[in-house]
């Protein structure tokens, strides 16, 4: 039998990154075929090439055999290749059926009696019970991907990917969705189901394959597998010289400490403190909601219970103004969105969270103490820039973020949280910003680092407090944690000690 | 060396061009007489295109500076005949400015509202009072020390409505140039989230800037009162547009976050020279406009094309 959709030693590179190297799948009908790796494995860009968003570097795409160039989405869809996400793409006000055949392309005038009874075959097809008239945003999450999979099935679809599609239902609403999948591969539909919950995985699929640093490591039959070598497999990859943990710098004394911090509906009952000088690394998947709890410790997030102590005080944030004026600084993992203002000159974003001390008492920027401390941390932390009054976006990667870095140093703040501190930069780079944290806490500083690279978590945290899905799993010290213990309390495999 | 192939070189460019080809074509045209006079016709529109260059800057809108401008100039007519003491009424006018401004600033920034909206909400609102207070009627009659404010000389030969703009020029450059509050300005417009991760009020700042325009648009309908010295509800109707058009043809982006208040000012050099110009030449108002919306149309096309930025402009940057 021939695969229906085929990658053949696919590579994908962005600039100087490799985001997929020599990636070779192959998806047969009426199979569910899992893909499991780490946030950054290159899940999505695999995704991408399919349906034909991203164009392979190198290496081949084939359809029943044969070598194809998807083009574009529109080329994939023709081809029977569609995808359908966590977040349903559904347009909120049209109703199920328009839903159905917004793209349909054939006939000039709309069939309504005819669309809706189609419409309603193909509900029926994947076992659904929906009004066809409901209008979408009224629908709940799972019936909205319902739509999305009758939309695909309406334009004859062969390979259907899911990415994460179960993140943000309910339990009950997964499990359905996971029958509509299974009914699907029994229809010949050839299912591509990636999912961070390995349980899901054992439970549906038939095969799974393992995807890692842009790599395929192996694909297996779900008999022939379990739990602990997919873990293994997941993140068992070479660790370089970088990776070594450097010295721990904690004191005995207590620096922050967080009893039951919760917000509604969001995470709950975080508990953890940090000494000085030590760095507690929060580990976790995708939707295990770390961000949102630096976000309400950066006073950017109402939280609903629990008690911050800070320096020995009781403390209530409430403002991002209220966390810098008590030496709170939070890199955001977002630099495009909520990091740095590309448009504007580098010196600019270095000085913002710190401006005050840059204005003369009739409120005038002086210019020349700004200049100089932009120069100041372009050289210690070696950004490569021919000046500073350049716009932050004509960076690489890499340097936006030791500008980013720079800015919140800057603020010589008590506490740094860092929110995936190396995310989509080079390993030279990787090394720099870790040395870089390292020094901060050797000089007394202390810092909470985010990251969903695990190495970098191992290398980085003296702690490491693993979450999943808004609850704390657990805290290991160093000396006990490992990639695979870690990734066994993030995926739910082991669980809160 | 970059300044010149800035869009601010362009312009400065396009001025003279636009300059000398008027004081070629039309010998009247370098008098003093005509160069005030060329300011003073449109000087209201003139001092509102340079708060707007902040509204903009902030990536916000004020649509309602034309109706408040009629809204002030009403209020001041309406309370005058009244039999009020004109100072106290030019001071009521300025805290009606200064109330719509924090009304539209409210809105916006603290309900989270676009300033589109809300201040097309208020360009329908503040007209509407000005036309329910004044009904069909002109009312004039001003004291004759306001009249003379608005209509001689206050320095020589130049009227205090241009010494005005010329002191609001230079404040508000330094003010957007050099403070700390024109920085938090470029920032918000380019990127309200970083800026509210940085621990500024963006907010407040908002508000401010709203109630800046506001002000200055009561300002602009007292001048207005003074120089035409009668007013009437459609005071200023659709002044909007030309200020929001200058501002924009001076470079500053729609967007936010881009812009200056040197090219704001050369762009209200052209338009007023461009206008002088085709005037002296005994072109019409309708082909003026015309010839100013194809300028507007190259103000957006032209930064678009590579041609704009040759390569050797371009930073060069390591990775």
């Amino acid at each position: 039998m021939n695969p229906v959709l085929a990658l053949r030693a696919v590579s994908k590179n962005f600039g100087m990154t490799a985001a997929l190297t020599d990636m070779t799948l192959e998806l047969f009908p009426g199979e569910v075929h899992a893909i499991v790796g780490e946030n950054g494995a290159g899940k999505s860009t695999m995704i991408k090439i399919m349906t034909g968003i991203h164009q392979p570097s190198a290496g081949t795409v084939e359809v029943d055999g044969a070598p194809v160039v998807l083009s574009g989405s529109k080329a994939a869809r023709l081809r029977g290749v569609a995808a359908i996400y966590q977040e349903p793409m559904v347009f909120p006000d049209l109703d199920v059926t328009e839903n159905i055949f917004i793209s349909a392309t054939s006939g000039l005038l709309l069939n309504r009696p005819a669309m809706r009874r189609r419409a309603r075959e193909l509900i029926a097809r994947i076992g659904m019970t929906l009004d066809v008239d409901r209008i979408a945003s009224g629908l709940s999450l799972a019936e909205q991907q319902a739509v999305e999979i009758a939309r695909a099935l309406s334009q004859d679809v062969r390979v259907l990917i899911m990415d994460e599609p179960t993140a943000s239902l309910s339990a009950h609403e997964a499990s359905e969705l996971r029958r509509i999948a299974r009914a699907l591969a029994a229809d010949g539909v050839s299912v591509v189901y990636i999912s961070h919950r390995l349980e899901e995985v054992f439970e549906l699929a038939n095969r799974v394959s393992v995807i890692r640093d842009g790599k395929h490591i192996s694909t297996k039959g779900i008999a022939d597998t379990n739990p602990q070598t997919l873990i293994a497999e997941m993140v068992g990859r070479e660790v370089g010289n970088y990776f070594t943990k450097m010295p721990s710098t904690a004191t005995s004394e207590t620096l922050i400490s967080v009893q039951g911090l919760s917000v509604d509906g969001v995470f709950e009952n975080i508990s953890f403190d940090i000494k000085r000088g030590e760095v507690l690394a929060m580990a976790g998947l995708i939707g295990a909601r770390r961000t949102d709890v630096a976000l309400a410790l950066f006073g950017m997030l109402k939280t609903s219970a629990g008690q911050v102590t800070y320096k020995g005080q009781p403390l209530q944030i409430t403002s991002s103004r209220q966390a810098i004026d008590a030496g709170i600084a939070y890199v955001s993992e977002d630099r495009r969105k909520m990091g740095l203002a590309m448009a504007l000159p580098i010196r600019w974003n270095i000085t913002l969270a710190t401006l005050q001390k840059y204005l003369s008492p009739m409120g005038l920027i002086n210019t020349g103490a700004e200049v100089a401390t932009a120069w100041d941390y372009k050289k210690k932390l070696n950004i490569r820039t021919p000046n500073t009054d350049i716009a932050v976006g004509l960076l690489s990667g890499g340097n936006q973020q030791k500008v980013m870095l720079a800015k919140w140093l800057n603020m010589a703040p008590d506490l740094l949280i860092v929110d995936e501190p190396t995310r989509g930069i080079d390993v030279g780079a990787k090394a720099e910003v870790h040395a870089l944290i390292r020094a901060f806490t050797a000089a007394g500083g202390t810092a909470l680092v985010i990251s969903s690279d695990l190495p970098e978590v191992l290398a980085l945290g003296d702690r490491i407090l693993v979450m999943r899905e808004g609850r704390q799993m657990a805290i290991i010290n160093h000396e006990d944690a490992s990639q695979e213990s870690i990734m066994a309390l993030a995926t739910g495999q082991k669980d809160a000690a | 060396m970059s300044r010149l192939f800035s869009w601010e070189g362009f312009l400065f460019a396009c001025l003279i061009v636009i300059f000398t080809f008027n004081a070629v074509a039309a010998p009247d045209f370098l008098s003093i007489s005509n160069q005030i006079n060329l300011f003073q016709l449109s000087i209201e529109k003139i001092i509102l295109a340079l708060v707007m260059t902040f509204v903009i800057i902030n990536a916000e809108i004020d649509l309602s500076v034309g109706s408040m401008m009629g809204l002030s100039a009403c209020t001041f007519g309406y309370l005058h005949q009244m039999g009020m003491p004109a100072a106290l009424v030019i001071l009521i006018c300025l805290c009606i400015g200064v109330a719509g401004g924090l009304f539209n600033g409210w809105f916006t920034a603290r309900l989270g509202l676009p300033s589109l909206v809300v201040t097309l909400a208020t360009l329908i609102g503040f007209r509407g009072l000005a036309r329910v207070m004044l009904e069909d009627r002109g009312i004039g009659g001003f004291p004759d020390w306001f009249a003379a404010l608005g209509q001689k000389g206050l320095i020589g030969p130049i009227p205090f409505a241009l010494i005005s703009f010329v002191v609001l020029f230079f404040v508000l450059y330094i003010l957007l140039e050099r403070s700390g509050f024109g920085r938090k300005t470029y920032v918000i417009g380019s990127n309200r989230d970083v800026a509210d991760f940085a621990g500024i009020d963006t907010a407040r700042h908002k508000i401010i800037i709203f109630t800046m325009s506001g002000a200055a648009a009561a300002f602009a309908g007292l001048l207005y009162a003074a120089r035409v010295g009668a007013v009437r509800g459609d005071v200023a109707s659709g002044f909007e547009l030309d200020v929001i058009t200058i501002v924009l043809l001076g470079g500053v982006s729609i967007f936010g976050g881009k812009g200056s208040l040197v090219g704001t000012l050369l762009s209200i050099l052209i338009v007023l020279n461009l206008r002088n110009g085709m005037a002296l030449l005994s072109i019409t108002g309708h082909i003026q406009t015309g010839v100013i919306g194809l300028l507007l149309i190259a103000s957006v096309v032209i930064p678009r094309t590579k041609l704009a930025t040759p390569s050797f402009l371009k930073p060069e940057v390591t990775p």
